[in-house]
Formats: C-alpha cells, sequence, structure tokens
C-alpha cells in the first residue's frame, strides 16, 4: 500500500517534471531564437536613434516617476496600517444621496493610485458602506488625491487651470457615477466582494512595509507598461498621423480617452504623460487624466478581480462616457 | 530563493535610481535638475525598504506577502521594473540628440510680439537658444541688432547645405521634448550630433512674428568643438 503510493507519487513526479521541462524548454528556445536573432538589432543596439530614443523615452518616464509612485505609497500603506476602516464609515452620511459626494470628496485624503483603491472601496463594501458612495470613492480616490494633483501642477508648470479642471472633471465624473449607481445600479451585478484580493486586516508597522513593498511593486509594474506603451507611441507613430487627429478637436478627445485606456498609466504618474503628448488639445489632454486614473485595461482586470465581471464591463463603459463628457464640458469651461 | 523576490526587486530599482542621481549627473539626461532630492531620498528609501524586506522575509520564514493572489514572488508585473533599473545600471540610455529633434518640427514657443528685458552687458553674451529663437522672432526692440553672442547645441542638418545648432527644451522629462535651432551660416558643416559653441551674430530676416522669420539665422566667426553639457536639454 504504502509502497504503491510512493511509486504513483514518483510517476506523477516525473510527469510534472517532463511536462515542465518540455514546455520550459520550448519557451527558452523561441526566446532565445528571437533574442538572437532580433536582440542585438533591436533591443540593445543604442547606436540606432530610434532604438536609443525609445530607451531614453522610456526611462525618462520611469524614473520622472519612481518619487511620486514612491510617496503615494508609502502614505496610502500609512493610512492602511494605522488608520482603522471604521473611522470612514463614522463619517459618512446615512443618506446615499448624500453619501456619495461626501465619499467622492473624501477621495482627497487617499493618496493612493487606481490599484490601492480598489481593495480599498471593496473593504468599505465589507464594512457596510452604501455601494454607490464606496463607488464614488474607489473613482475619485486615485484621481483628485493631493499627490496626484501635485504631480499634474509639475507636469503642467504655470498651468493651475489644468489642475483645477482635472479635479473638477474628476470629482464630478465621481459623483454622477455614484448617484447613477443608486438610481439604477443592481446588486446581482455586483459580486459581493469575498475576503480576497485586499490587504492582511490588521495594522502595525509589519502591515506597513508589507502593503508598501506590495503597493509600489504593483503600481511600479503598471508604470513600466505604461512608459514603454508611451515611448512606442512616440517613436513609432509618425507625427503627420497624430497630426490628423490634433487637428480635429472632437476626434483628439476621443483618440486620448481611448489612449488613456490602453496605457494604463498610474493616476500618480500620469500627467507626465499626458505633459508629453504635446500636439493636443488641453481639453483631450484633460480627458487623458480623467479617464486614466477611472477606466483602464489593469483596472478592469483588478475590478473583475473584486467585483466580477458583470459589474466590471457595465462599469467601466458607463464611467468611461461620463469621464469623456465631463471633461469636454469642463475643458470647454476652464481650458 | 523566489520569496526574496521583492527585497532584489525593491533594492534593484533603488541602486539604479541612485546610480543616477547620487553618484553621477546621468540623471539629466532624463529628467530636470529639480527633481535630484526626490531621486536621491526615493532611492535611499527603496534600498532600506528592500533591506527589511529581507530581514523580515529572513527572521520568520514567512513571506511579507500574506494571502494574495499573485503568490511569494510578488505581483508578477512588478518583474517589468528590472528593464528600467538594469538599463540604467548597465548602459544608461543616452540624451535625446539629433533623431528627435528632426521628429520633431521645431516649434516656436507661441508668444506675441513684445519688448524683452536688456541683454546682460559684455560682448559676447551667452544665449540659450529658446531665448535667441524668441527674441528673434518677436522682440520688438531688436535687442539681439549689434551683439556678439554665442550658443551651444548639437548639429542638424537641412535641406541644401543648411546646418543648424539645435537643442531641445524640456520641461518636465525627456518625453515632453520640443526643439529650438538657429541656423548657421559663414561656416562648413560638422558631423551631425556633434556638440558646437557657435560665436555670431544675428541676421535679422522677415516680418517680426511672421513664420519667415523662423528659423533665426546668425553668422558666425568661429565654431568651437565642445563636450556635451552636463544637462543636456534646456528649460522650456
Amino acid at each position: 500500500m504504502e509502497n504503491r503510493r510512493t511509486v504513483a507519487d514518483g510517476i506523477r513526479l516525473g510527469l510534472r517534471a517532463v511536462v515542465y521541462a518540455v514546455l520550459g524548454g520550448a519557451a527558452l528556445i523561441v526566446v532565445v531564437t528571437v533574442g538572437s536573432v532580433l536582440g542585438p538589432l533591436l533591443a540593445l543596439d543604442l547606436s540606432t536613434p530610434p532604438v536609443a530614443a525609445w530607451w531614453t523615452v522610456f526611462t525618462a518616464i520611469t524614473v520622472q516617476g519612481v518619487p511620486f509612485l514612491l510617496l503615494g505609497t508609502v502614505v496610502s500603506a500609512a493610512i492602511g496600517a494605522f488608520v482603522p476602516e471604521r473611522v470612514f464609515t463614522r463619517l459618512l452620511p446615512r443618506r446615499e444621496v448624500l453619501a456619495v459626494p461626501v465619499a467622492g470628496a473624501a477621495g482627497v485624503v487617499l493618496p493612493g493610485c487606481e490599484c490601492a483603491s480598489v481593495p480599498v472601496a471593496g473593504s468599505l463594501m465589507r464594512r457596510g458602506v452604501a455601494p454607490a458612495a464606496a463607488l464614488a470613492f474607489l473613482l475619485s480616490a486615485p484621481a483628485i488625491n493631493p499627490v496626484v494633483l501635485v504631480a499634474t501642477s509639475v507636469a503642467f508648470p504655470g498651468q493651475p487651470e489644468m489642475v483645477l479642471g482635472r479635479l473638477a472633471a474628476s470629482l464630478a465624473t465621481a459623483v454622477v457615477m455614484g448617484w447613477l449607481w443608486a438610481r439604477f445600479g443592481r446588486e446581482e451585478w455586483l459580486r459581493p466582494p469575498k475576503r480576497s484580493g485586499g490587504h492582511e486586516p490588521g495594522g502595525g508597522p509589519r502591515a506597513f512595509v508589507s502593503g508598501l513593498q506590495h503597493d509600489f511593486l504593483h503600481a511600479g509594474g503598471f508604470l513600466v507598461v505604461g512608459a514603454a506603451a508611451a515611448a512606442t507611441f512616440a517613436i513609432v507613430v509618425p507625427r503627420s498621423l497624430l497630426e490628423v487627429f490634433t487637428g480635429s478637436p472632437w476626434l483628439s478627445v476621443l483618440l486620448l480617452a481611448l489612449l488613456a485606456v490602453v496605457l494604463c498609466v498610474c493616476s500618480e504618474a500620469d500627467a507626465f504623460v499626458a505633459a508629453s503628448l504635446s500636439g493636443f488639445s488641453p481639453t483631450a489632454r484633460l480627458a487623458f487624466m480623467v479617464v486614466g486614473p477611472m477606466v483602464d485595461l489593469k483596472l478592469i482586470a483588478l475590478q473583475t478581480g473584486t467585483f466580477g465581471r458583470a459589474f466590471a464591463v457595465r462599469f467601466s463603459a458607463a464611467t468611461w462616457v461620463v469621464a469623456v463628457a465631463s471633461s469636454v464640458l469642463v475643458g470647454w469651461w476652464l481650458l | 530563493m523566489r520569496r526574496y523576490g521583492p527585497a532584489v526587486l525593491l533594492a534593484l530599482v533603488g541602486a539604479a535610481i541612485l546610480r543616477v542621481s547620487l553618484f553621477s549627473e546621468l540623471y539629466l539626461r532624463y529628467v530636470q535638475e529639480g527633481l535630484r532630492p526626490y531621486l536621491v531620498v526615493s532611492g535611499v528609501v527603496l534600498v532600506l525598504l528592500g533591506v527589511v524586506v529581507a530581514v523580515l522575509v529572513r527572521t520568520d520564514g514567512e513571506d511579507p506577502e500574506h494571502g494574495h493572489a499573485h503568490g511569494p514572488a510578488g505581483p508578477r508585473v512588478a518583474w517589468l521594473l528590472t528593464l528600467p533599473a538594469l538599463a540604467l545600471l548597465l548602459f544608461p540610455p543616452p540624451a535625446l540628440g539629433s533623431y528627435s529633434a528632426e521628429r520633431e518640427a521645431a516649434q516656436r514657443a507661441a508668444q506675441g510680439v513684445g519688448s524683452f528685458p536688456a541683454l546682460p552687458s559684455g560682448d559676447p553674451v551667452d544665449l540659450t537658444l529658446g531665448e535667441f529663437g524668441s527674441r528673434a522672432v518677436y522682440d520688438s526692440a531688436r535687442s539681439l541688432k549689434g551683439r556678439t553672442i554665442r550658443l551651444t547645441g548639437f548639429v542638424t542638418r537641412g535641406d541644401g547645405g543648411t546646418w543648424y545648432v539645435t537643442r531641445l527644451l524640456v520641461s518636465c522629462c525627456a518625453a515632453d521634448a520640443t526643439t529650438a535651432k538657429a541656423e548657421v551660416r559663414g561656416a562648413d558643416a560638422p558631423p551631425v550630433d556633434t556638440w558646437v559653441t557657435v560665436t555670431g551674430t544675428w541676421r535679422p530676416r522677415g516680418a517680426l512674428g511672421s513664420s519667415a522669420a523662423w528659423p533665426p539665422v546668425v553668422d558666425v566667426t568661429s565654431v568651437r568643438r565642445v563636450a556635451q553639457p552636463d544637462n543636456p536639454y534646456e528649460k522650456r
């Protein structure tokens, strides 16, 4: 009996080793082949001007983003570890209609990027906060907190109206989405967030270090994705093609609003990317910064994981439309 | 070993940031001077954080990442951070040069014609290419007239035999670079991307504020090759 189990275990182990070797070997061969054929040519040859320029723009966006990312994650980890969540619940009004704008404005106090706000919104719902209010907070927190606003003012020196526009358009979008959810939202779209995807409850220095390292690495990875996409966009897309869109104010707003979804730049760094898209109208860049922290590919993935797909798809689509509309209105009014 | 992944990553990113900001001036290829203190602090914090995380992992054998979806190695997407970190440590990408300058149609700073503050006395007077361009195209007082000026930038080529001394203007990071340039007359063109300091006088052309006045022209008496300045960009 004992023996047979050992044999079975041995066979299973052997099979697993074979599968790993075959899959790993195949992957390795592909990587080595592609790397040896294209690698020296494409990836590392800094004497080719476009490649060198790609690397420079890519590292520039990353280097610029790191201090802000770190500041944001330090403060958000500190709040996560040292501020009990019941503080948030106690501060909210009981009536949903009033709770939504209050929760939206409360987004100011959580200086995290969007990756941090999804688990926080999930835990707020678990603690009995009305979903509409938690969702307003989810949308506003990454968009209007002080770190993001300071980063925006650094990226657009001498243009305080850009910071104000971002604040107004983002807050408006968050509150409108909260109210829309309160009026039209259905409980069954929202898979009740389980005890997952969040950080370990509890507090203290250990939770601080754990939250900090996780948030920084997670957001940092997405910053790199965004920097690579933005650098590729800057090098590959010919100027003339961009000018087709920069010429038309409506198309350029829609284009940058879509670009924000695809690029997935962290909200603490997206102002710098927006500033680099120098050919576009201020309203289009505003739309980029309003949509980016609220709807992008990584957020849709995070929301699917936390709240379920039925929710993520409907919510993201509606948010995109509301965000574009509010940035056009605010841009028309302020910029 | 995988449990140490996050710690190694944090230390690696911190080391890369410190290598370009504290141990060299390389950060000027990517960002503006004012960011340096923040870069140094971030680098130190990241290295320390990496050490703390490693110690936590080591002391209780438990990874500091509790009950999360992406396992002991931390969020998988985080490994992408090795790309810019290793690039900065092993082969810091060069400053942007003629390739970017030529892709970007040289932009005149949109501003109206008006008067400018007086130039400092003494000849030759050192000007940035941005300032030279603004004064050449928009200065109703023609403050450049009769002055010997000195400009520093890299060489780019135009149609025919024309060449320019060119500089990229950056307001935040290298991703938002725009171009300022001046056409050089009276000297043969050095190879593209050579850094030069040219000394000469402004040659007015076109009506003030019109596109015919752009790019500004300088009649040079001397072209001297120089090393690339620490800060390859001008502040916009």
